[in-house]
């Protein structure tokens, strides 16, 4: 199962110029537990799935409370690129959401 | 209750309000505010602002108006960032707006402003002398240690002032503090720290309201929320009876565009947000108790936008099966043909060009998977970023070329091979930036490089030019 069958919400946005965040809700128990024993909701598994070194991938956090992740890496082109894509970092979640858990 | 308490309304200055919120206004001071607060300066926009000296299109002067109105009415004060970049040019704009509206108001104020840009030479000398300046983000385009002559390659730089600037202008009793780019937090803490909030508490509630409605469920940063803080816990309400606080609303909130969930590195410490609790009050309230700060050095973020040449653009819409299938192979070509045509100047680095083509890759780049359009039609973005304008435009106008007449395997199109929407093809785009200088600046005082300067705005400051002259200064 996608990412994005599981989440109600996967944003994405800037925490900074440098960095990228992504924010991951989870409507049910169940989702939220296979996301959070999923290998792709790892350091490792997220970059994989941007195909980053995991040294970028700053840390993958939970909150049980909200049944929500973060995801935080360095960004890969920034506004130091002059061909940056996303100046606001609010559409680069997809290689994430389209991954499978 | 604890005793001290102090209430806050805020919203976020350069973001329209929608209509009534003169009512959501009258109802969170039917509940007591004791400051309205709003933030208006970012750099999620990217560096373009700050150099530039333009301003990213917001009548702020006219979204504040009602809030002025109801804090000048009630007496009590108000405090806004304004500019986005948040620069002496940004600020004075804003400035030069506010006034022109507070006298068709008919308002007649008297307001503390606090200016945060930093001159070049004068942050030069502090690296030349003072301790290390590091980076604030782990990036190989920024200093591992700030230089003098990285500080004097800024075009424009501005430092993001902390709450001790802000709670020293509040004490001239004022109607209101303005500055330019500052700390979103500090807007908050500054008020409450005054009436004797403890730093942690400030912290906590002014994370809560520094985005206004955001954090609301639903979110809108186009209304506001209102807090009342005391020693020890916040409590949140919403003043548009369509939207309240949730607990899921405000722990979400907690993670808005930070690298971290719980944790925030602010001037003089740290935010720590990892034990607060969240309680259900009565007619949909919430309570949060349990914020920690832990004392840090102190630093100011510094924000420098440093020139890195010209851009042009040109798009090509394309539509043909038999283009759209070798797209790629198609633009790629012809980047390698401009290459060819200016070797010289790509050798020498005074140019760098690139195709986006949406439709296949133009929001991921490199880090796109799929390897060929799968829609019926498609973009090509020409992007070149040179040392001239007119080289950037020369540039520019041979990739299309390329583009546009290039063979390529299976053509039928020989009149030409793409749609041109737009005339002029080439289109000059500017200047281009980059953030040469993001680093954090220790300062022994945090309010010392950042006094107010008291200036009336409205009624009795007939002339703007008067404002302008005086901001000047």
């Amino acid at each position: 199962m996608l990412l994005d069958e599981t989440a109600r919400v996967i944003r994405s946005k800037n925490a900074g110029p440098f960095m990228l965040t992504i924010d991951i809700f989870f409507d049910s128990d169940d989702g939220y537990a296979r996301a959070k024993n999923s290998h792709l909701l790892k350091p490792s598994g997220v970059a994989d799935a941007y195909g980053l070194p995991v040294e970028a991938i700053k840390g993958v956090w939970w909150d049980d409370r909200v049944r929500a992740a973060k995801v935080s890496m360095q960004r890969w082109s920034s506004s130091a690129d002059p061909f940056c894509g996303d100046m606001f970092g609010a559409h680069l979640h997809v290689p994430l959401s389209r991954s499978k858990l | 209750m604890n005793d001290p308490e102090f209430r806050i309304l805020s919203f976020v200055n350069h973001i329209p309000p929608t209509a009534g919120i003169e009512e959501h206004i009258e109802r969170a001071f039917s509940w007591g505010v004791d400051a309205v607060v709003a933030q208006g300066t970012g750099s999620d926009w990217g560096p373009f602002w700050l150099g530039s000296g333009r301003q990213v299109e917001s009548d702020v002067a006219r979204n504040v108006l009602p809030y002025v109105r109801a804090a000048h009415r009630h007496g009590v004060p108000f405090v806004f960032s304004f500019g986005i970049a948040g620069g002496n040019v940004h600020l004075d704009k804003c400035l030069a707006d506010f006034q022109r509206v507070c006298a068709a108001d008919g308002l007649d104020l008297e307001v503390a402003v606090v200016r945060s840009e930093l001159r070049p030479e004068d942050l030069a000398e502090r690296v030349r002398t003072g301790p290390p300046v590091l980076p604030a983000a782990d990036d190989p385009s920024l200093a591992p240690q700030l230089q003098p002559d990285d500080a004097l390659a800024a075009t424009r730089l501005v430092a993001l002032i902390g709450p001790e600037p802000v709670q020293e202008a509040l004490r001239a009793g004022a109607d209101g503090v303005i500055t330019g780019r500052a700390l979103d937090i500090g807007l908050f803490m500054a008020p409450a720290m005054n009436a004797g909030i403890p730093i942690a508490v400030a912290a906590h509630a002014a994370k809560l309201l520094e985005c206004g409605g955001l954090a609301l469920e639903p979110g809108d940063s186009a209304h506001c929320m209102w807090a009342r803080i005391d020693r020890n816990s916040v409590e949140i309400r919403s003043p548009n009876p369509s939207a309240r606080p949730t607990v899921a609303s405000l722990v979400s909130h907690g993670f808005y565009e930070r690298s971290h969930p719980y944790t925030e590195d602010n001037p003089g410490g740290t935010l720590d947000l990892s034990d607060v609790t969240y309680t259900e009050l009565e007619d949909d309230g919430i309570r949060g108790i349990g914020a920690r700060w832990i004392p840090a050095p102190y630093t100011v973020l510094v924000e420098g936008a440093r020139h890195v040449g010209f851009r042009s653009i040109s798009v090509l819409g394309v539509r043909d099966p038999a283009l759209l299938a070798q797209a790629r192979a198609w633009s790629d070509a012809a980047e390698r043909q401009t290459r060819a045509r200016y070797a010289q100047e790509f050798a020498s680095d005074r140019a760098e060009l690139t195709t986006r083509i949406f439709g296949l890759d133009g929001v991921l780049g490199d880090l796109e998977r799929e390897t060929a359009v799968t829609g019926h039609e498609a973009a090509v973005i020409v992007d070149v970023v040179a040392d001239s304008q007119e080289l950037a435009d020369q540039i520019g106008y041979y990739a299309f070329i390329r583009l546009f007449i290039g063979p390529y395997p299976g053509r039928k199109t020989t009149a030409g091979n793409a749609a041109a929407p737009y005339m002029p093809v080439i289109i000059p785009v500017g200047e281009v930036f980059r953030f040469g200088v993001y680093h954090l600046l220790p300062l022994d005082d945090p309010c010392g490089l950042f006094p107010f300067v008291l200036q009336r705005f409205g009624t009795t400051t007939t002339r703007e030019d008067k404002v302008l002259s005086h901001a000047a200064r």
